[in-house]
C-alpha cells in the first residue's frame, strides 16, 4: 500500500515543477468511505491527498473532460503538462488515450500507483448497510479493514473486491515518470466466466435480460461523461442534425444508446469499470463491454490500452485478419 | 440552385428488366405524390437518347435542380445521367439514382411486393436528392513521366510504346537484368519461335531509348501523391561494379573464387554461378554485379589475400565501396508489371519434387532445353547437390540422357487442396511445347503426358496440341497420386481415367507443370500503392471485363501476370491496352479528380487519425490548426487524393469527417424513407 507521506513528499515536488501547471489525484469524500478526485495547483494543496482502497475514480476521464476556454485575445495557451494519479486499470486508459492521439506523452506527468485492488462500494453497502457515509477503509494485508462507529471490522480481501480487480491483469501502471510504491506482481487474471455465461443464452433470453436493463435507463449520460474513452469534442449522440437518436427515454431510444455506446468503445474499453460503477439504475454495462473486449481478444489478440504505439485496432487492417464471423 | 427543390423523378422499364416485375405505372404515381416532386415520368429505356431528352426538356419545362432516375446500378448508368444533368445546365451531382433493377426487380418475383419495394427506394432517393449539394469537378495536371514496375516482357513492352509516344519512363526492375521469366524460355508455343530471339531486341531498346531511363538491380521504396503526381523514391542497390566502368568481359567472374558454387537463380538453380556473375549471357545491361550475401569479401572481411575479381579487372571497374543511392523523381502515371512466381512444387509432397533427383519444375525443364542453360541445351539426367570434382587427367563420365520423360499438368493450378482454385492458362500448351522439344532432342524418348483437361484455347493452339499428339507424345487423362522411386526408375502411379485403369507408369524423369502463382513479395506494391487483390491473390482491375487494365486507383495500371495467369502475347496485349490507358492523362495533361470527397469539420474533430489509419489513398493527414487559442490536431483531407470511398466517415467515432453526397444528413433521411413506417 502506497505510504501517504510518500505520495505527498513525491506531489509536492511535482506540483512545485515550472512546467507542471497541475495535479489531479485522490482526497478524502465529503462522507466517510468515499474518496473523490483532488485538482491540485500549489505545494500547500498537496496535504489533502491521499490513496486508499476507496480510490475507484479512474482520474485519467479528467485529461480529456477539461474544457479549453477560448485563450483571451493577447495571451498565450497554457500548455504546461498535467501530472495525473494512475492505478494499474486506469493507466490503461492513458495508454488508449495516446494511441488515439489525444495528447502526446510529454504533456502529462504519470504517478503510478501499484495496486492492490480497491473496493466495491455496493459490496461494503450489502454487508454493512448505512455506514458508507462515515468511517474509514483501509488494506492490511489480505484484509480490508473497515473502522466505524468506534468498531473496527476485518474483512478478507475476496468479500469486497472490485470486480474488475478480482480479474486484473496489469495491477502496475503500464505507463508511468514515477512509481508510488513498490511493483505489485499479478495476483489475478480475467477467465472470461460472466461473459462465457451470458453467451450461453438465447438471443430471446438476451433480449428479454437487456430489455429489462435499458428500460430502466434514465438517459443521465453519466456511463458516457465518466468513460475516459468517450471525449470527442463534440458527441454524435448530441447531435440535432442529423439526429441519429432521439433524446426521449423509451426502450427503442435507449438500446439504440446503449448499443451505439457499446461499439464506439469495441477495442477501445480498457475495462476500468467506471461507467457501470457510476450508473444510478445499476444497469450491467460491463457485461457488453466485457463481450467486446474478449472477442476482440479472441479474434486479433489484442488488448486495448496495453501498447501506445499500437495502431487503433478498428483503424487497421490486416489481410489475415479474421473475417469467418461475418455474414 | 440550392433554394427550393423541384425535383423530377424517371422510372425506367429497362426493357423488362424492371417493368416485367415492377409496375412502373405505379411506381411514377406514387413518386408523384412525393414532397418536392414536380415531375415523374416513365420511360423504357432511359439510358436511351429519347429518354435523356425527357430530361434535360423538363429541366428546362420545369426549372428541375435535382434528378432521381430509378433505373440500374449507378456502377451501371450514373456517369450517363450526370452528362445528362450537365447538358440541361445542372450541377451533375444533383443526379440520384434509384436502383430498382439489381435491388428489387432482378431479385424478387412477386410484382405486387417488387413494385412496394420500388415505391421505397424511390423515395428514399427523392429524400435525399432533397438534400443534394453541387459539388465542384476539379481538375490537377498530369507529370507527363510513367513508372513501371518490373521489366519483364509486359514492362517492357509498356515501356516502348509509352517512351515511343515521346513520354518519359522510368522503368524500375529488381534483378540485375531485364527480360523477366520470357528470357529464361527457350521457345514459344505455339510457333516455336525461339524466346531470346524475339525478346532480347526488346531488351536491348529498353536500354538504349532515349525517353527510358533504366533502373536495374533496383527497388521502388516509397510512393506517394495522386494521379499526375506522384512522387517515387527508387534504392538502386550497389552492384559493387562501377556500371560505367564495366564493360561485360566477364574476367572477374572466371576467377571468383565462388565460381560454380552458388545455385544461379536464372537457371532455377539447375547452374551455377559465382559472386560476382551475369545471370546469362545476353543480360541487360551487360554489367556485373556483386552479390554481397555470397562474396568472401563483402560477407566474410576476407577473400584470400586480396580478391581476385578486382585484380582481373582490367576497366578497374570493382569498388567494394559502392553504397546504395536513392533517386527521387515525380512521375504522372504508374504501371505495375510485377509478373509471378510459379507454383512451389513442394506443396505437393507426393510429387516427390526435392526428393528426387530428377523431378524437375517445368521451368527447370525450360533451361535444360535452352540452348543458353547450363547444358548448353542437351537433355540429361540430373545429380543435385553433388559437385564435380575433377581431377587431372580423369574422364568424367559424361551424363545420362533419359530414355522416358513424363510430364504431370496441372500442379499447383485448379487445385483447391493448395488454394489455387483457377487454371493457370499457360501450362497445357508450355507442356505440349516442351513434349515436342524433348521428343525432337531425343528421338526415341518416350513422353508421356498426364493431364486432367486440355485447354488449347488460342490462336494456333488446338493445332498445336494435334501436331504434338501426332509426334508421338503419350497423353494419359488422369491425375497422378504419387511418385516413387522403383530401382533407378520413377514410379508415376496414377489412374487412366477415360479406361478407368489404375497404372504405375515407370520414367527416368519426371517434370512437374507448375501453375502460375502470385509473387511472394506482391505485399510489397501492395503496401506501396494500396492495390487489392482478388480472391487468387493476384492483382485486382478495376473492372474484369470493361476496365482490366485499371486499378480501383487513378493512374495506376496493371500489365502481365501480376493481374492473373496469361502467356505472352496476352501479356503483350494488356502491357500494350496499359500504355495506352497511362497515355490517356498524359496525353491531355489534365484529369478530373473526384468530387464526392470527404470534408472535415475541424471544429469538432478531435484529432485521434483513426480516418487516417483507414485512408486506403493516404489522402488524409493530421494537420496542427489554432482552436479557440489552443494548438490541436485535426485531420486534413487532400482532395486530389482522395477517392470517395467513404472508410473514413464509417471510422470516425464523432461524425466530424463526412463524405460530399453521402454525408450524415443526407442519408439519414433515405435510411428513415426505407425503414418502419
Amino acid at each position: 500500500m502506497v505510504e501517504i507521506e510518500k505520495l505527498r513528499e513525491i506531489a509536492r515536488e511535482v506540483i512545485s515543477r515550472e512546467d507542471v501547471r497541475q495535479l489531479i489525484g485522490y482526497r478524502q469524500g465529503t462522507y466517510g468511505f468515499r474518496a473523490r478526485p483532488a485538482f491540485v495547483t500549489t505545494p500547500e494543496e498537496v496535504d489533502q491527498l491521499i490513496f486508499s482502497p476507496a480510490c475507484v475514480n479512474n482520474l485519467a476521464t479528467y485529461l480529456t473532460l477539461e474544457e479549453k476556454l477560448p485563450v483571451p485575445r493577447g495571451q498565450e495557451p497554457d500548455l504546461r503538462k498535467v501530472a495525473v494519479m494512475v492505478k494499474g486499470c486506469d493507466s490503461r486508459a492513458l495508454v488508449q488515450q495516446m494511441e488515439e492521439k489525444a495528447y502526446e506523452r510529454d504533456r502529462i506527468v504519470v504517478l503510478g500507483i501499484p495496486c492492490t485492488g480497491v473496493v466495491d462500494m455496493d459490496k461494503v453497502e450489502e454487508r454493512f448497510p448505512n455506514v458508507l457515509s462515515r468511517g474509514e477503509i483501509a488494506m492490511e494485508g489480505d484484509k480490508f479493514v473497515l473502522s466505524f462507529d468506534g468498531k473496527r471490522e476485518e474483512v478478507p480481501k475476496e468479500e469486497l473486491l472490485a470486480d474488475k480487480c478480482r480479474r486484473c491483469r496489469y495491477p502496475t501502471p503500464l505507463v508511468y515518470d514515477q512509481l508510488l510504491d513498490e511493483e505489485v506482481a499479478r495476483f489475478a487474471d480475467d477467465d472470461y466466466s460472466d461473459v462465457l455465461e451470458l453467451e450461453k443464452r438465447s438471443a430471446e433470453e438476451k433480449w428479454a435480460y437487456w430489455e429489462e436493463k435499458f428500460s430502466r435507463c434514465i438517459r443521465c449520460y453519466s456511463c458516457r461523461n465518466v468513460c475516459p474513452m468517450c471525449y470527442c469534442e463534440d458527441c454524435v449522440l448530441d447531435r440535432l442534425n442529423p439526429q441519429w437518436m432521439r433524446r426521449s427515454v423509451d426502450i427503442s431510444e435507449n438500446t439504440a444508446y446503449h448499443i451505439a455506446r457499446a461499439y464506439h468503445l469495441a477495442g477501445r474499453c480498457i475495462q476500468c469499470g467506471e461507467c457501470q460503477r457510476v450508473c444510478p439504475v445499476e444497469i450491467p454495462l460491463m457485461e457488453l463491454n466485457r463481450k467486446f473486449y474478449k472477442d476482440v481478444e479472441e479474434l486479433y489478440d489484442y488488448e486495448p490500452g496495453t501498447d501506445a504505439e499500437a495502431p487503433p485496432l478498428l483503424a487497421t487492417f490486416k489481410v489475415d485478419d479474421r473475417e469467418d464471423f461475418i455474414l | 440552385m440550392n433554394g427550393k427543390p423541384k425535383i423530377g423523378v424517371y422510372v425506367c422499364h429497362c426493357g423488362t428488366n424492371i417493368a416485367g416485375v415492377v409496375n412502373v405505372e405505379e411506381v411514377v404515381q406514387f413518386a408523384s405524390t412525393l414532397p418536392d416532386v414536380v415531375v415523374a415520368r416513365n420511360y423504357s429505356y432511359m439510358c436511351s437518347d429519347p429518354g435523356q431528352a425527357l430530361i434535360t426538356d423538363d429541366i428546362e419545362k420545369f426549372g428541375l435542380n435535382r434528378v432521381v432516375v430509378a433505373s440500374c446500378s449507378p456502377r451501371m448508368h450514373e456517369p450517363t445521367f450526370r452528362k445528362t444533368l450537365l447538358s440541361g445546365g445542372l450541377n451533375p451531382y444533383f443526379l440520384e439514382m434509384a436502383n430498382i433493377r439489381e435491388q428489387c426487380s432482378w431479385v424478387h418475383e412477386d410484382p405486387i411486393a417488387a413494385t412496394e419495394k420500388a415505391k421505397r427506394i424511390v423515395e428514399a432517393a427523392v429524400v435525399k436528392a432533397r438534400r443534394l449539394e453541387a459539388l465542384d469537378v476539379k481538375e490537377v495536371d498530369v507529370e507527363p513521366a510513367c513508372l513501371i514496375i518490373g521489366a519483364g516482357i509486359a514492362g517492357i513492352q509498356a515501356a516502348l510504346d509509352i517512351a515511343d509516344a515521346g513520354f518519359k519512363v522510368y522503368l524500375v526492375e529488381k534483378s540485375p537484368t531485364v527480360g523477366g521469366h520470357m528470357a529464361q524460355l527457350d521457345k514459344t508455343f505455339p510457333t516455336l519461335d525461339c524466346s531470346a530471339c524475339i525478346l532480347t531486341p526488346k531488351m536491348v531498346d529498353v536500354a538504349n531509348h532515349p525517353n527510358i531511363e533504366l533502373m536495374t538491380y533496383s527497388q521502388v521504396e516509397e510512393i506517394s501523391g495522386y494521379i499526375g503526381n506522384f512522387e517515387v523514391k527508387v534504392r538502386k542497390k550497389s552492384r559493387f561494379v562501377d556500371m560505367d566502368k564495366c564493360t561485360g568481359c566477364g574476367a572477374c567472374a572466371e576467377v571468383c573464387r565462388m565460381a560454380g558454387r552458388i545455385p544461379n537463380e536464372f537457371d532455377e538453380g539447375i547452374g551455377m554461378r559465382g559472386a560476382i556473375y551475369l545471370p546469362f549471357p545476353q543480360a541487360v545491361p551487360a554489367k556485373y554485379t556483386i552479390d554481397k550475401e555470397n562474396c568472401l569479401f563483402l560477407s566474410k572481411g576476407k577473400c584470400g589475400e586480396s580478391p581476385k575479381c578486382k585484380e582481373a579487372c582490367q576497366a578497374e571497374a570493382i569498388n567494394f565501396d559502392l553504397q546504395d543511392e536513392i533517386v527521387e523523381f515525380k512521375v504522372g502515371t504508374i504501371i505495375v508489371a510485377t509478373g509471378y512466381d510459379v507454383f512451389d512444387a513442394r506443396k505437393k509432397p507426393e510429387y516427390a519434387y526435392g526428393v528426387y533427383d530428377n523431378v524437375l519444375t517445368a521451368l527447370e525443364f525450360e533451361r535444360l532445353v535452352n540452348a543458353s542453360g547450363p547444358t548448353g541445351g542437351k537433355i540429361v539426367m540430373l545429380e543435385r547437390g553433388k559437385k564435380k570434382k575433377k581431377k587431372e587427367g580423369e574422364e568424367v563420365e559424361p551424363p545420362k540422357v533419359p530414355k522416358s520423360i513424363t510430364f504431370i499438368q496441372c500442379v499447383g493450378s485448379r487445385d483447391k487442396s493448395v488454394g489455387n482454385e483457377y487454371c493457370s492458362r499457360v501450362c497445357c500448351m508450355y507442356t505440349a511445347k516442351l513434349a515436342h522439344l524433348a521428343k525432337d532432342k531425343i528421338p526415341d524418348c518416350e513422353v508421356t503426358i498426364f493431364y486432367m483437361d486440355v485447354r488449347a484455347f488460342g490462336k494456333g493452339f488446338e493445332e498445336f496440341y494435334d501436331r504434338v499428339r501426332r509426334e508421338g507424345v503419350r497423353y494419359i487423362r488422369g491425375n497422378p497420386s504419387e511418385i516413387f522411386k522403383r530401382g533407378d526408375k520413377l514410379v508415376v502411379k496414377a489412374e487412366d481415367t477415360l479406361t478407368a485403369t489404375p497404372l504405375e507408369h515407370e520414367t527416368d524423369m519426371v517434370v512437374l507443370s507448375v501453375g502460375l502463382v502470385p509473387r511472394s513479395d506482391n505485399r510489397e506494391i501492395i503496401d506501396l500503392l494500396k492495390l487489392s487483390q482478388s480472391s487468387d491473390l493476384f492483382y485486382l482491375e478495376a473492372h474484369p471485363k470493361l476496365r482490366p487494365v485499371d486499378t480501383a486507383s487513378d493512374g495506376i495500371f496493371l500489365a502481365g501476370v501480376c493481374q492473373g495467369p496469361k502467356d505472352i502475347p496476352d501479356a503483350v496485349a494488356q502491357a500494350k491496352g496499359a500504355a495506352s490507358a497511362a497515355m490517356i492523362p498524359m496525353a491531355s495533361g489534365k484529369v478530373k479528380v473526384e468530387a464526392q470527397t470527404s470534408v472535415v469539420n475541424e471544429a469538432t474533430c478531435r484529432g485521434c487519425g483513426f480516418c487516417v489509419a483507414v485512408c486506403p489513398y493516404t489522402a488524409i493527414e493530421l494537420v496542427e490548426v489554432n482552436r479557440n487559442g489552443w494548438p490541436v490536431k485535426v485531420a486534413r483531407v487532400n482532395e486530389a487524393l482522395c477517392k470517395g470511398c467513404g472508410a473514413c466517415a464509417a471510422a470516425c467515432l464523432s461524425g466530424s469527417i463526412q463524405q460530399r453526397s453521402f454525408k450524415d444528413i443526407q442519408i439519414l433521411p433515405q435510411i428513415q424513407a426505407l425503414g418502419v413506417k
